[in-house]
């Protein structure tokens, strides 16, 4: 059981992470329909980092500057110039899916790519908190990135509620014309809460990059930055549910891993539907809700 | 005494229009000055320069003995003047006192709610706001609300507020205790800009007035010793004579019958309009009108009740067969209901009538009659374009609302039901508008004519029904109409 | 409460509407958008250490330097095209179906159950699969409309979901009921030849890019010269005049989307059909983006869709021969897609 506990906390990481940036750009009122490739341009920059440089912290810090360069990529036409959110963010998740597979190949020096492997990140055991029974292994020997998702989501939720610079954001995804009247600039807000998500969300692919797989393929992260999107709505735009709707993401997952190991007649394909299949069962279910950002998506004024 | 405010040779321009054109503007401290004007008079246009919403083309600014220039509404606070916008500027799902704090310095980085709550309260018990700090704005009524944008100003150190069109959305009760509050305001040496184009407000209290038109300064006097008449005078620069008083006439059958309508946001209501009679519905904005509009013309789902047209019942017939039917609106929301602005002339002339001819036959349109059409109606109601395919959004706000108009009377309609339909135009486009609706009403069409102002709904209307709270509060024929009792209608259920 | 237009100079546009479109000069914007992505793209060649004219040099070469290698571009462009004028018209109507590779899979899979399952002769072969194909990948868009109207879920959450769902879906049935037992790899057995699609001589190209052009002419007509293509443009500006107008958003919205999904089913089944003549696993990967792509470059008008997609057919018919050539990678080529989507976006909003 703690195994497969273990194993969806694992999963859930990288979404975690893209929850959280995603968190920060929709309450500040712009579609984070770009978490794809702000992902995995992080795990691009994370893969490649470490193998350049020899040290997995560069490689964590490529990382945030790769999705945090998408992330501007997504602020400049969608908030600057006002352009459709969705499409933009599409258009991101292309961007990042042809530079990714184009550079891994310019790497290697032609038409193969060049094939990394690094040893994924090592779990780091708390001292002391490791030996506790049945939470020890499962909560405090996770490797590094993890506990630094859960510390996340706390700095989000507090940054969220208790700061004027949290405050602000919320206020520009609900009326920004109000952030203005008081003296704020909520272009501003908005483009460096989208960068900011770019950054939270490239960690997010060096989780699946560095801490799980140990190296980069092309369009590795497959989908999980619209499960991450999911995931936030579902937990309508706090922390600690979106977080929490990630798990159930990654206990699907694992269930399925799961369900392979033990050789049940369930066709692997099929399994491999249930997270999105879910994603569209608890979206369905919940409807559309109140939480949602006022203003999330409408092009600011020029005044 | 030195002016906390002295703003000298304004000027402003968007493209060929002078917004401002050289305005010239004393406040004194503990004093209410009401600026005066029509709609596009340019009273907004000076007081978004002042906030440092808009920078001016020309003029200079002295507040407090120091100028302020290419500032922003930042800037503006830190020197002491607040603004309190006709559109609150509220985040509706935070709460009062996190509608304090955001943009506050004084709130601090960590924000300290519950320090500026305490504060909330105080400052609302000083001034009689009865305000509670942990309310969401999304729960409080407008008028409530309005004291929130005031309470900011308050906590600030304003020492110059200015309110722009501050009643437009307040009961009367609600006025008289706004008037309060400013009152106290004064007494405490605070400046007060009063920004309105209510004359009975402005006589009651301001101290002085500055009366503005067509960007310019048309008059200054203090209010003690004006007249009505006078101030009236110069805000249009005209005799406000009523120009041709509709002539009464006998209406005919029942055209239009509601019964017992309700729906979210009003009900239950009853009216009866006959065919050459104009039914107008006076009430502060707010109490359900919009509600009852687009239920009426089908685009609100009615909960219970009926509503017959000429005998046939459309309490659940689809906008299109109310318009087969002879039903025509003319909604309030000009921008993006009546109106699609980016789209041409013809097109929006065709906008409800795209199935049939002239502008199409079976499945297919037929440009070339639709814009024979288009170039006729045009002529008719005069629509000032380049041509048919001229884009909507270019248009002038009067241009645009005579293409509404001309839609919807050219069908001859058997009911209107027009909801402000001369909001935000000059007065020769207003006289234009209402003589089209005396017009269609004198062809024996029934109308119901909403509007917030009240003059308005009194030269039109031959019958006037007040709506407070979602309900009818009272009836009358103009004829006999007592302003007084109109006036305790709109108070409609105090808070 | 409900503000009419008022003094202010610029109001805030409420409701959803795609704002791409009514902009003075906008084809020229849409090819300086273009050209701005070549030179990027350029730019990253040299980067690479090649030499950005070799490189598009061969590029060219790759994609008309023969009639064989122009009919493979025909080829690439028809599902491009008829998926991006179904998507242009969603647009239009300011709906954001990015469901279009899902569509098309299943699309793949309709034809190839019908093909299969009943062997006809040509020409009922070909129409009843190609029907068949149309019918699935409209199903398949019912099924996101269905949730997003029903329980008011965001139409790109559902379509772009069910797009994963599609992809697992065509593994599921290739390594099922239409798969071919000891083929190594997910396939379908090869389709009857009856049911194969026309090709022209020499040059390969198939029927179906007539098919395309003539669906996005008709799709054109549509839009400007009907009734319905006039409340899909209303809707698309504004959803209160649309409902003011007396068009039913609901009706408007399942009709355009299952429009859409037909037209990419088709793009779908003709790909199985003219292509491969099996269904094949990942036949329509990325399809649904470039369908995006396309119709945005083609700045939502279905006419101009057909250059925008012969220009995306022609890049990556070319950009294999660049690959192979000149070393540089062939997916220089999504980068340069990429870049074009950006800058058209960004040059394109209308400035209300």
């Amino acid at each position: 059981m703690t195994e497969f506990l273990a194993a969806a906390i694992r999963i859930a990481t990288p979404l975690m992470f893209a929850a959280l940036g995603g968190i920060l750009s929709e309450r500040a009122g712009v579609f984070a329909v770009g978490l794809e490739g702000m992902m995995l341009a992080g795990a691009f920059a994370a893969v490649v980092g470490t193998w350049w440089s020899g040290d997995a912290g560069a490689g964590v810090l490529l990382a945030t500057v790769a999705g945090a360069a998408i992330g501007l990529m997504v602020a400049t036409v969608a908030v600057r110039f006002r352009a459709d959110n969705m499409v933009t963010g599409l258009t991101a998740n292309i961007l990042a899916l042809g530079l990714t597979s184009y550079l891994l190949r310019v790497l290697a020096g032609g038409g193969q790519p060049v094939a990394i492997h690094l040893t994924p990140l090592a779990a780091w055991p708390i001292p002391g908190l490791a030996d506790l029974p049945v939470l020890g292994p499962l909560l405090f020997v996770q490797p590094p990135l993890t506990y630094l998702v859960v510390l996340g989501c706390l700095m989000l939720a507090l940054f969220l509620r208790h700061t004027q610079a949290g405050l602000t954001l919320r206020a520009s995804g609900e009326n920004p014309e109000a952030v203005f009247a008081a003296g704020g600039n909520p272009l501003r807000v908005r483009m460096l809460a989208v960068i900011a998500c770019g950054a939270i969300a490239g960690l997010g692919g060096a989780v699946l990059s560095l801490q799980q797989v140990g190296t980069f393929t092309d369009g590795m992260t497959g989908g999980r930055g619209y499960l991450a999107l999911a995931s936030l709505i579902v937990g309508r735009w706090d922390p600690w549910a979106a977080a929490a709707a990630c798990l159930v993401f990654g206990m699907a997952e694992a269930f399925e891993l799961r369900l392979q190991s033990f050789g049940v007649p369930v066709s692997s394909y099929i399994v491999h539907m249930a997270p999105y299949l879910l994603a569209l069962a608890v979206l369905a279910g919940l409807g559309r809700s109140s939480k949602l950002p006022a203003a999330i998506g409408q092009p600011l004024q020029s005044d | 005494m030195a002016p906390l405010l002295k703003m000298r040779g304004m000027v402003r321009t968007f493209g060929a229009l002078r917004a401002n054109d050289g305005i010239d503007l004393d406040v004194q401290p503990g004093q209410i000055l009401g600026l005066l004007g029509e709609n596009g008079s340019g009273k907004s246009t000076l007081m978004k320069v002042l906030f440092g919403m808009l920078p001016p083309d020309a003029g200079t600014i002295i507040f407090r003995g120091r100028e302020l220039s290419r500032h922003h509404p930042r800037e503006a606070m830190a020197a002491g003047i607040a603004m309190i916008h006709q559109h609150f500027m509220l985040i509706e799902a935070m709460t009062v006192v996190e509608n304090v704090m955001l943009g506050w310095q004084q709130a601090g980085r960590v924000i300290r709610t519950a320090a500026i709550a305490a504060q909330v309260r105080e400052a609302s018990r000083r001034f009689g706001l009865h305000l509670d700090p942990a309310a969401l704005v999304a729960t409080l009524p407008l008028g409530r609300r309005q004291r929130v944008e005031i309470l900011k100003a308050i906590l600030r150190d304003a020492e110059l507020l200015i309110l722009d069109e501050p009643t437009s959305n307040l009961a009367p009760t609600e006025i008289a205790d706004l008037l309060t509050i400013l009152r106290r305001l004064r007494a405490e040496g605070k400046g007060i800009i009063f920004i309105t184009h209510k004359l009975p407000e402005v006589l009651e209290i301001c101290d002085e007035v500055v009366v503005l038109r067509d960007g310019r300064v048309s008059g200054r006097a203090p209010v003690a010793g004006a007249s009505r008449a006078r101030l009236a005078e110069m805000m249009v620069g005209r005799d406000l004579a009523r120009a041709h008083k509709p002539v009464p006439r006998t209406p005919g059958g029942v055209r239009l019958s509601v019964s017992d309508l309700t729906g979210p946001g009003f009900g239950s209501l009853s009216l009866d309009v006959r065919g050459g009679e104009i039914l107008g519905v006076a009430g502060v904005d707010g109490n359900g009108q919009i509600e009852l509009t687009d239920t009426l013309a089908g685009m609100r789902r009615a909960q219970a009740g009926r509503i017959v047209l000429d005998g046939r019942d459309i309490t659940h017939a689809p906008v299109a067969a109310r318009v087969q039917a002879g039903l025509a609106y003319i909604p309030a929301d000009r921008a993006s209901t009546a109106l699609v602005r980016g789209m041409s002339v013809a097109e929006n002339l065709m906008l409800r009538d795209s199935g049939s001819s002239p502008y199409a036959r079976g499945p297919f349109l037929t440009p070339v009659p639709a814009a024979t059409k288009a170039q006729k109606l045009m002529t008719e109601y005069d629509i000032r374009a380049a041509g048919p395919s001229a884009v909507v959004m270019r248009l002038s706000g009067g241009n645009q609302q005579k293409i509404v108009v001309a839609r919807e009377l050219d069908r001859a309609p058997a009911v209107l039901v027009a909801h402000q339909a001369a909001w935000g135009l000059d007065p020769g486009a207003t006289r234009f508008v209402l003589d089209q609706v005396i017009a269609l009403r004198d062809a024996g069409a029934a109308v119901v004519y909403v509007s917030s102002e009240l003059e308005e709904v009194l030269e039109i209307s031959d019958r006037i029904a007040v709506m407070a709270g979602g309900q009818f509060a009272g009836e009358m024929p103009t004829a006999e109409a007592d302003l007084k009792q109109i006036g305790l209608w709109m108070a409609g259920r105090p808070e | 409460m409900m503000a009419p237009v008022s003094s202010l100079p610029i109001t805030a546009f409420k409701g959803r509407a795609f704002r791409l479109q009514l902009r003075e000069g906008l084809a020229g914007r849409i090819l300086l958008a273009v050209l701005l992505s070549i030179l990027c793209a350029a730019a990253l060649v040299a980067l690479s250490g090649h030499n950005p004219v070799e490189a598009f040099g061969a590029m060219a070469v790759g994609a008309v330097g023969s009639p064989h290698q122009i009919g493979a571009a025909l080829n690439r462009t028809t599902p491009y095209l008829l998926a991006g004028s179904g998507v242009a018209l969603c647009f239009r109507a300011g709906i954001i179906n990015i469901g279009a590779e899902g569509q098309i899979a299943v699309g793949g899979i309709g034809a190839t159950a019908a093909a299969l399952a009943f062997p006809l002769d040509a020409p009922f072969a070909v129409a009843a699969s190609l029907l068949s194909a149309a019918a699935a990948g409209a199903v398949w868009a019912g099924f996101a409309t269905a949730i997003h109207l029903g329980r008011r879920v965001h139409e790109v959450l559902t379509t772009l979901l069910l797009n994963f769902v599609a992809l697992l879906l065509v593994q599921q049935v290739l390594a099922g009921p239409l798969g071919q037992f000891g083929a190594g790899f997910l396939q379908s057995p090869e389709l009857p030849r009856a049911a194969w699609l026309w090709r022209m001589p020499s040059f390969g190209a198939h029927s179906g890019f007539l098919i395309a052009v003539v669906a996005a002419a008709s799709l054109s007509f549509v839009l400007w010269r009907t009734r319905f293509g006039f409340a899909l443009r209303v809707a698309g500006s504004s959803r209160p005049a649309a409902a003011y107008a007396g068009f039913s958003l609901p009706r408007l919205t399942w009709s355009v989307m299952l429009l859409a999904g037909a037209l990419a089913g088709l793009a779908g089944g003709i790909e199985v059909l003219g292509v491969h003549r099996r269904l094949i696993e990942g036949f329509s990967l990325g399809f649904g983006f470039k369908a995006v792509t396309v119709a945005l470059l083609g700045a939502l008008e279905p006419l101009a869709i057909v250059p925008a997609s012969l220009f995306v057919g022609l890049l990556e018919a070319g950009s294999l021969s660049m690959q192979r050539q000149v070393g540089v990678p062939s997916a220089l080529v999504v980068v340069i897609e990429g870049l074009t989507m950006l800058f058209v976006l960004a040059a394109t909003v209308r400035r209300a």
